[in-house]
């Protein structure tokens, strides 16, 4: 079942394992307007190699790679300071003396190239309601593909509604249709498309100013960021969590395989999942731990959940009966972390905005509606799950703004509005004093539920349009989250206030965040979604 | 609780309630900011004071809407001592509704529900707390 892929074999030479050999790599960055820049990101990447190294520079536009991270040989340098390119040097050989190179930036010709998803929101004109569908969008493509786009209103129509047919486990390397497409909002897409008109090149050049986030600075510069290209471009990394090995586990969106990769040596494994619905979109979105420490999959279109075993590493498959006729099903939550409390694991039925539970037992699945006594054609959708020790559900209804319990024993369901309208809280975790964290995707605020008290805190991100995806508590309390649109890391203390916020070195699509609390300082991961990589964040504090 | 008063509440409610377009998805699956009107669909709304036996309006009460077929949907009292609970299926009979009220340090004395002339009207129920 395992399909080992060597490709990442140099990542041995790229001397990962080898702190004797290591190099120093020290520098400046400067440019003809400032001769120290401060938040300008190095990348170094050797020949051949998957992994690539990021250091940020000071406040003297000094930088220096960590002792130990990079070996002799030839290095391919890269930058990300928004507004320039680099003039040069390209590259820079290691040897046995220490290197210290003078990095010269130009201004780039073409900032648009350079915006996040966040700066294009920044940037556009419209009202907060204008903009908030295309948030949507970010899920699979940028907002840089609209607004380069020439289309006129009635041109953008049979656009939109295209866009519609693809599953949502779609990336720009592996376009999936939905085998059931849903019939388009004709007057949503019309309003949508006359303003995406006013915002692409329909009508020539911009008519507004491109509006871009200001470069890190201090302790935003005290980092180390080591992205891991994984073999395939079409591997769109969704979930990740590290095992107690060091091993980084995680969910394929567009690919049926589980992943496991390992950073210490490079090797990338992809273990099959079983095709339950052959001719559906492929790709696995949750990825949590029973409380063995087995994973578990939702399988999206694949209609069901698999357990994977740690110890034979093989796959038991729960597909859902019924499934095979009904186009839509669609699994795109696992919560298995209390099994063992009452033999039941928790998922979603997307199509029909409901709860479903699994009995191990019998492998059958009850349906639960958790908002029946609510008024009918809301929008909600469960998604984000999280359980307690009873194996009582908390979910996060991202199609509207509330948080959910559902009672493991009555199946009786209590909602519970955010304090933030139309919050849709997305992704979260329950921490071992009961407080359920969780990102407000469309509210631009981190949430905490407490779930003794059952009171609610938000607070807002600190750059409006980050979109946060999902958020973790560290063992210091401090927390962690990403999305789609910022290319950005957030570091939050709840407590205060005080927040940094770490630029990543390339375009970075980030769902599930994780935090490896076995280090010290704590180590983020998520993975790069479209850019087919697993991103590891330490910061020096 | 003066008529000018409830009349302040009653338009809160309406905009809460009714004014509102909701969010723009459906099950992880876009579609262009589909608005649903779902006042057709609702029950009539609640809304009330949570007051101390003296009568002042105690904010950040926790408010409790147990619905007797099973379900509940919880929020806090504002600033002001109100809360606002836009309303249940249409098929819920509202007298199935109960509200009740609590806040560390009281305990709830009583309920008051004022129902109201018109059945699609909000329907205001005032929660009392004593202090423990």
């Amino acid at each position: 079942m395992a399909r080992v892929l060597m490709a990442a074999l140099g990542l041995l030479l790229a001397g990962l394992q080898a702190p004797a050999h290591a190099q120093v790599l020290t520098g400046t960055v400067g440019s003809a307007e400032d001769s120290a820049m401060e938040g300008v990101l190095v990348s170094a990447q050797k020949g051949g190699s998957p992994v690539t190294v990021t250091v940020v520079s000071d406040a003297q536009g000094r930088f220096r790679f960590p002792d130990g991270r990079l070996t002799a040989g030839d290095y391919r340098l890269r930058i990300r300071a928004t507004g320039y390119d680099l003039a040069g040097p390209q590259s820079v050989t290691l040897g046995a003396a220490p290197a210290d190179v003078a990095i010269k930036l130009a201004k780039t010709a073409d900032l648009a190239a350079q915006l996040t998803n966040t700066e294009w929101f920044m940037s556009m004109p419209g009202s907060a309601d204008d903009k908030r569908p295309l948030i949507e969008c970010m899920s699979c493509h940028t907002l840089e593909r609209i607004v380069r786009s020439t289309y006129d209103a009635d041109g953008f129509v049979p656009v939109l509604e295209r866009m519609l047919t693809y599953a949502n486990n779609t990336i720009q390397a592996r376009a999936q249709k939905r085998v059931a497409a849903p019939t388009p909002n004709e007057a949503g897409a019309r309003r949508l498309a006359a303003y995406l008109a006013t915002v692409n090149r329909s009508a020539g050049a911009w008519r507004y100013p491109l509006r871009t986030l200001p470069r890190p600075q201090g302790r935003a510069t005290r980092v180390v960021i080591t992205e891991y290209d994984l073999p395939r471009k079409t591997i769109a990394p969704h979930d990740v969590r590290t095992d107690p090995q060091g091993h980084v586990w995680y969910s394929n969106f567009t690919e049926n395989f589980l992943g496991e990769f390992d950073p210490a040596t490079g090797v990338n494994t992809d273990y099959a999942i079983p095709v339950l619905k052959p001719g559906f979109p492929t790709g696995t979105l949750d990825l949590e731990a029973d409380a063995d420490g087995n994973l578990w999959l939702a399988l999206m279109f694949q209609a069901g959940l698999a357990r994977f075993d740690m110890a034979a590493r093989t796959f038991q498959m729960f597909p859902v009966p019924g499934a095979a006729s009904d186009d839509a099903m669609q699994q795109s939550m696992v919560m298995p972390r209390a099994d063992n409390a009452d033999g039941k694991v928790w998922t979603n039925d997307v199509a029909r905005r409901a709860i479903m539970r699994l009995d191990l037992k019998t492998g059958t699945y009850e349906r639960i509606d958790p908002f029946k006594f609510l008024p009918k054609g809301g929008l909600h959708a469960p998604y984000g799950m999280m359980a307690d020790a009873r194996n009582d559900l908390y979910f996060l209804d991202f199609g509207d703004e509330n948080v959910g319990r559902v009672d493991a024993v009555t199946a009786a369901s209590t909602i519970f509005p955010t304090p933030a309208p139309r919050s849709r809280p997305r992704r979260g975790m329950l921490d071992e004093q009961g407080r359920l964290w969780f990102a407000e995707f469309a509210a631009d605020k981190l949430g905490m539920f407490d779930t003794k008290s059952e009171a609610f805190k938000e607070w807002d991100v600190p750059t409006p349009h980050t979109h946060p995806y999902d958020v973790f508590c560290d063992r210091n309390g401090e927390l962690w989250s990403a999305g789609m649109a910022s290319d950005r890391v957030l570091r939050f203390e709840p407590q205060t206030g005080r927040s940094v916020e770490y630029l990543l070195p390339r375009p970075a699509n980030i769902r599930r965040v994780f935090v490896d609390n076995a280090t010290s300082p704590v180590t983020f991961w998520a993975g790069n979604n479209h850019g087919a990589a697993l991103i590891k964040l330490e910061p020096l504090d | 609780m003066t008529a000018w008063m409830r009349l302040t509440c009653l338009a809160g409610i309406a905009a809460a309630a009714f004014g509102g377009a909701n969010a723009a998805l459906a099950g992880g699956q876009m579609n262009f900011g589909d608005e649903t009107n779902t006042s057709a669909n609702d029950g009539p709304p609640f809304f009330g004071f949570i007051r101390d036996s003296n009568g002042s309006s105690i904010p950040g009460a926790k408010v409790t809407a147990t619905v007797k077929s099973g379900g509940a949907l919880v929020t806090r009292s504002n600033s002001m001592g109100v809360y606002k609970i836009p309303g249940f299926a249409k098929e819920i009979d509202p007298k199935d509704v109960t509200i009740s009220c609590d806040k560390d340090g009281y305990k709830q004395a009583s309920t008051l529900r004022r129902p109201p002339s018109d059945p699609k009207d909000p329907i205001e129920v005032e929660c009392t707390l004593q202090k423990e």
